[in-house]
C-alpha cells in the first residue's frame, strides 16, 4: 500500500465532483452559454434509440468516472503539498483537465463518427477543441478539483468521540507456528504492533494507529507473520481509550480476540498499557487523576488476562510529555517548560501506580520500562548552546529518574516545585523502592542524537555514538537490566544494515557486563504519518516494518528472520542469563 | 508518480515475482475485454487496421496484454498487491495504454487510420476493463508464487554482511516531526 485511502470519503467526493460538473455543464446550457456536457456527449454515443437508457447509462460512467479520479486523487495526489485541501484539489484538476482536451474530449468526437474507421492527422483529431470547450473543460474540472479537495480530507483517524467498529472476530485459520511457549527465558526477539493512540486538534482528532494500519481488521495475519519472522515477544499496546471508557467501565470486545490467540499461540505479549493518549473523558496528561484512573485499568487488565507476563505501564514517558507540553503537537498541545514537567509528573505517578496494581495482581510480572534514549550534544563552547544542551539532557531523565528513584537533579527539582508539586511528595518517590523485575527499554532511533548548533536549535545528528554509548549513559544511571526496545530505519534499502548495527550494538553492551534481555524492530508493519509526527491526519506510509501495509515482507523483514535463526539456538540466547535472574 | 512509488513501495518486495503474477494476471484479464471488443465489433476493426487476421490479432493482442501485466506489476510495484487499490492502479494503467496506444502509436504505425464509432468505444472501454481485471487479480494470483519466507531470508544481502553496505545519508532520510 502506498497510502492511507479512505475509500468511503473519496467515493462521496468523486460523486460530487462529477455532480458539481455536470451541474455546471447543465446551467451553462440553460444560459446559453458554451459547455461541455460529458453525460450529453456520453449520452449520444450508442444510445440514440433510447434516450432515457442513454441519459442514466451516461450519467452513471461520469459519476463512476468521478469516483476513480477521486479516489486516485486520495491515493496520488492527496497531501503532496502543504498547501489547504482546497487548493491541493484545484491544482489536482490540472490532470484530469489535461486529458480531456489532449485525449478523452478529441475522442469522444471520433466515437460520435458514424464510420468504424478514419483517417486521421493532427489537425482533425484536435479539431473538436475550440477556445470555448477548451475554457469550459478547464472551468468545469476546476470545479471537481475544488469540490473533491473540500470533501476528501483526514483520511486517517476519527472524531475523538466516536467508536471505531471492533475488531475482526477470531476465526480458525491454519497455524504453521508451534503454541506458545510458556515460561521461556530466552532472549527476546521481539516486535511490536504500533498502536500509539494520541489526539491532535485540541483533543477533536483521534489518531489510532492500530486503526490506520488496519490491525483490527488484519490482526490475527499480523500475529501469524511475526510467528512466522520468529519473533518470540510482541509488544502489543490495547486500545486505551476504546477500553476504557470511564471508571469502573472496560470494553473488552476490543482486545478479548487478540488476547486470546496470542495466549494460545503467541509471540509473548509485552502490553503496553498506555502509549501516547489517554481517554478522552480524562482528559490530557496535564490531569493528575490519570494515575489513579490507570492503576484502575492496570488492576482490571491484570485480572482479566492473568497470564499476561510482561508490561510496559506507559510507553516512553518523555516523548509523550515533550510532544503533548513542549512541541504542543499531541493532546494537550501545550508549549511550555511548566506543563512538560507536570505532563511527565503525572506519567511517572501513572506508571508507578499501575506497576503496584500490577504487582499486586501478579507479583511476578516484568515491568519492561520503554523510553527513548536521547542525547543533546553542545556544538560549540559557546555558553547559550551549552546551557541548553545541558537542559536538554536533564529533562530527557526526569520520567525515568522519578519511576526508578534516582535523585532529581536540581534543575529538575525545582521546575517541578514550580509546578506547586510538593517536596514531599518527590521525596516521597526517590524513596520508594523499585520492583526488582523492572527492565529498562531504551529505544533509539537515527534522529534521536542533537546537536544543539549556534542558534540554539536541536538538529538531528545520526548516529554519531550509537546505541552503545547512548544506552550504556542510561545503564551507569539506573543500573537496571536492559532491553533495546525499538528501532527502525525509513531508507527501506539501508534498513538491515542499521538493523544488523543495532544488533552488534546490542551484543557489545551485553559482553561489557551489561544485562541484556532483548531487542525490538519496531514495528511489525509500516506505520502512518510518523515522519509528520502524526500531528496532521494525512495517511502518509512510514515505510518502517518488518511487512509493508498489505503485510507483504519488507527486506528487513527478512534480515530480522536471518538474524533470528543464526542466534535463537546459540546457548547465550536460548536461555538469556539476564533474563533467568529477572525471573527469579 | 514514480516519486511516490518510489517513497512508499516501488520496490516490489523481496519475495515477490512481479513479472510472473502480472503476465499472469494480464493473460487472463485479456479474456473480458476481447468480449468488450466483440461486442462492439472493435476487433474486427483493429485487425483491418493492422492488416492481419482476427485471429492472428487476437494471438498478438494476447502476447501484448501478458507483456503489458508483467509490466504494469513491476511498475506498480507493492502497490499492485493492495487489494484495496489495486483496481484502480489497474484502471489508470489501462487508460495509459488506450491513451499511449491505441490513441497515439496506433495512427502512428498505421498512416493515421484509427477506430472510429462504436469500435472507438469498443477499443477503450476493453483496454480499461483488461486493467481493472489486471488491477484486481494481481493481488491475489502473486501470493502463490511467493518465494517462501524461509528461504528468501537464507539470501547473503539480508545477512551479517549486511551491517557493511552502504548507507543513505540522514538528510535524505525522513525524520518525525512537524510538518
Amino acid at each position: 500500500m502506498i497510502r492511507v485511502v479512505a475509500l468511503r470519503k473519496a467515493v462521496v467526493a468523486g460523486l460530487c465532483g462529477a455532480a458539481v460538473m455536470e451541474a455546471f455543464s447543465f446551467a451553462c446550457g440553460k444560459l446559453g452559454l458554451p459547455a461541455v456536457d460529458f453525460v450529453g456527449e456520453l449520452s449520444r454515443l450508442e444510445f440514440n434509440g433510447t434516450p432515457l437508457v442513454g441519459f442514466v447509462a451516461a450519467l452513471a460512467a461520469h459519476l463512476s468516472i468521478g469516483i476513480c479520479w477521486a479516489v486516485f486523487y486520495a491515493f496520488f495526489f492527496w497531501g503532496r503539498f502543504r498547501l489547504r485541501p482546497v487548493v491541493q484539489g484545484l491544482l489536482f484538476a490540472i490532470l484530469p483537465a489535461t486529458l480531456a482536451i489532449l485525449v478523452v474530449y478529441p475522442e469522444l468526437a471520433l466515437m460520435r463518427s458514424g464510420s468504424a474507421m478514419v483517417t486521421l492527422d493532427v489537425h482533425r483529431f484536435f479539431a473538436p477543441i475550440t477556445a470555448a470547450t477548451s475554457a469550459s473543460l478547464l472551468v468545469s474540472h476546476a470545479l471537481f478539483g475544488l469540490t473533491v479537495g473540500l470533501l476528501y480530507r483526514k483520511p486517517v483517524g476519527y472524531a475523538a468521540d466516536h467508536r471505531p467498529p471492533a475488531p475482526r472476530p477470531r476465526r480458525s485459520t491454519s497455524r504453521r507456528a508451534p503454541p506458545r511457549r510458556q515460561g521461556s527465558t530466552g532472549f527476546m526477539f521481539a516486535t511490536g504492533i504500533e498502536c500509539s493512540y494520541p489526539t491532535i486538534e485540541q483533543g477533536r482528532w483521534r489518531r489510532d494507529e492500530m486503526d490506520s494500519t488496519r490491525h483490527y481488521d488484519f490482526w490475527q495475519e499480523d500475529f501469524e507473520l511475526a510467528r512466522e519472522i520468529g519473533i518470540t515477544h510482541i509488544r502489543y499496546g490495547p486500545p486505551l481509550h476504546l477500553v476504557y471508557e470511564g471508571p469502573g467501565n472496560f470494553d473488552w470486545s476490543y482486545i478479548d480476540p487478540q488476547m486470546e490467540e496470542l495466549e494460545q499461540y503467541g509471540p509473548e505479549p509485552i502490553i503496553d498499557l498506555c502509549h501516547f493518549g489517554v481517554p478522552s473523558w480524562l482528559g490530557n496528561f496535564q490531569n493528575p487523576e490519570i494515575g489513579p484512573a490507570l492503576a484502575e485499568y492496570a488492576t482490571a487488565f491484570a485480572e482479566r488476562y492473568p497470564w499476561v507476563r510482561f508490561y510496559t505501564p506507559v510507553n516512553e514517558m518523555y516523548v509523550g510529555a515533550r510532544m503533548s507540553a513542549l512541541d504542543g503537537i499531541w493532546n494537550e498541545q501545550l508549549q511550555d517548560e511548566g506543563a512538560y514537567a507536570r505532563a511527565a509528573w503525572n506519567l511517572a505517578n501513572a506508571s508507578i501506580q499501575m506497576s503496584d496494581a500490577i504487582l499486586k495482581r501478579r507479583d511476578d510480572a516484568v515491568l519492561i520500562n520503554s523510553e527513548s534514549g536521547e542525547f543533546y550534544q553542545p556544538c560549540c563552547p559557546d555558553e547559550h548552546v551549552q546551557e541548553i544542551a545541558a537542559e536538554a539532557n536533564a529533562r530527557r531523565f526526569l520520567p525515568l529518574d522519578l519511576i526508578f528513584a534516582h535523585k532529581l537533579s536540581d534543575r529538575m527539582r525545582d521546575l517541578l516545585c514550580s509546578q506547586g508539586i510538593a517536596r514531599d511528595d518527590i521525596d516521597r518517590l526517590q524513596k520508594r523502592s523499585v520492583p526488582r523485575r523492572s527492565i529498562l527499554g531504551v529505544d533509539y532511533y537515527e534522529w534521536n542524537e542533537r546537536l544543539i548548533d549556534r542558534q540554539g536549535n536541536a538538529v538531528a545528528l545520526g548516529e554519531l555514538f550509537g546505541w552503545y554509548v547512548i544506552a550504556n549513559q542510561y545503564w551507569e544511571r539506573y543500573r537496571r537490566p536492559m532491553m533495546h526496545t525499538e528501532t527502525n530505519k525509513t531508507d527501506i534499502d539501508g534498513a538491515p544494515r542499521w538493523l544488523w548495527r543495532q544488533w552488534h550494538n546490542v551484543q557489545l553492551l551485553a559482553k561489557a557486563g551489561v544485562p541484556l534481555v532483548g531487542f525490538t524492530w519496531y514495528s511489525l508493519t509500516d506505520q502512518i504519518d510518523w515522519s509528520i509526527a502524526m500531528s496532521e491526519a494525512v495517511g502518509l506510509v512510514y515505510p518502517v516494518g518488518l511487512a509493508d501495509l498489505n503485510r507483504e515482507p519488507r527486506i528487513v523483514g527478512l534480515a530480522y528472520k536471518h538474524l533470528i535463526d543464526l542466534y535463537r539456538d546459540v546457548p547465550d540466547y536460548n536461555e538469556c542469563k539476564a533474563l533467568k535472574e529477572v525471573m527469579q | 508518480m514514480r516519486g511516490i512509488l518510489d517513497a512508499h513501495g516501488y520496490d516490489p518486495g523481496p519475495s515477490q515475482r512481479p513479472f510472473l503474477s502480472g503476465a499472469l494476471s494480464g493473460v487472463v484479464a485479456t479474456v473480458p475485454a476481447i468480449a468488450v471488443l466483440l461486442a462492439f465489433g472493435a476487433l474486427k476493426v483493429e485487425a483491418e487496421i493492422l492488416g492481419m487476421s482476427p485471429l492472428a490479432t487476437l494471438g498478438v493482442g494476447w502476447a501484448v496484454m501478458a507483456a503489458a501485466g508483467a509490466a504494469y506489476a513491476r511498475f506498480f510495484g507493492r502497490a499492485a498487491n493492495a487489494v484495496r487499490g489495486g483496481w484502480l492502479f489497474g484502471m489508470t494503467f489501462g487508460f495509459a495504454l488506450w491513451a499511449a496506444g491505441a490513441v497515439l502509436v496506433l495512427p502512428l504505425i498505421s498512416h493515421g487510420r484509427a477506430p472510429a464509432g462504436p469500435a472507438a468505444i469498443g477499443v477503450a472501454v476493453s483496454l480499461i476493463v483488461w486493467g481493472l481485471g489486471t488491477g484486481i487479480l494481481v493481488p491475489f494470483v502473486h501470493r502463490p508464487f511467493h518465494e517462501s519466507m524461509e528461504s528468501a531470508a537464507k539470501s547473503a544481502d539480508v545477512g551479517p554482511d549486511a551491517a557493511a553496505a552502504k548507507d543513505a545519508p540522514i538528510r535524505k532520510q525522513r525524520q518525525p516531526g512537524r510538518r
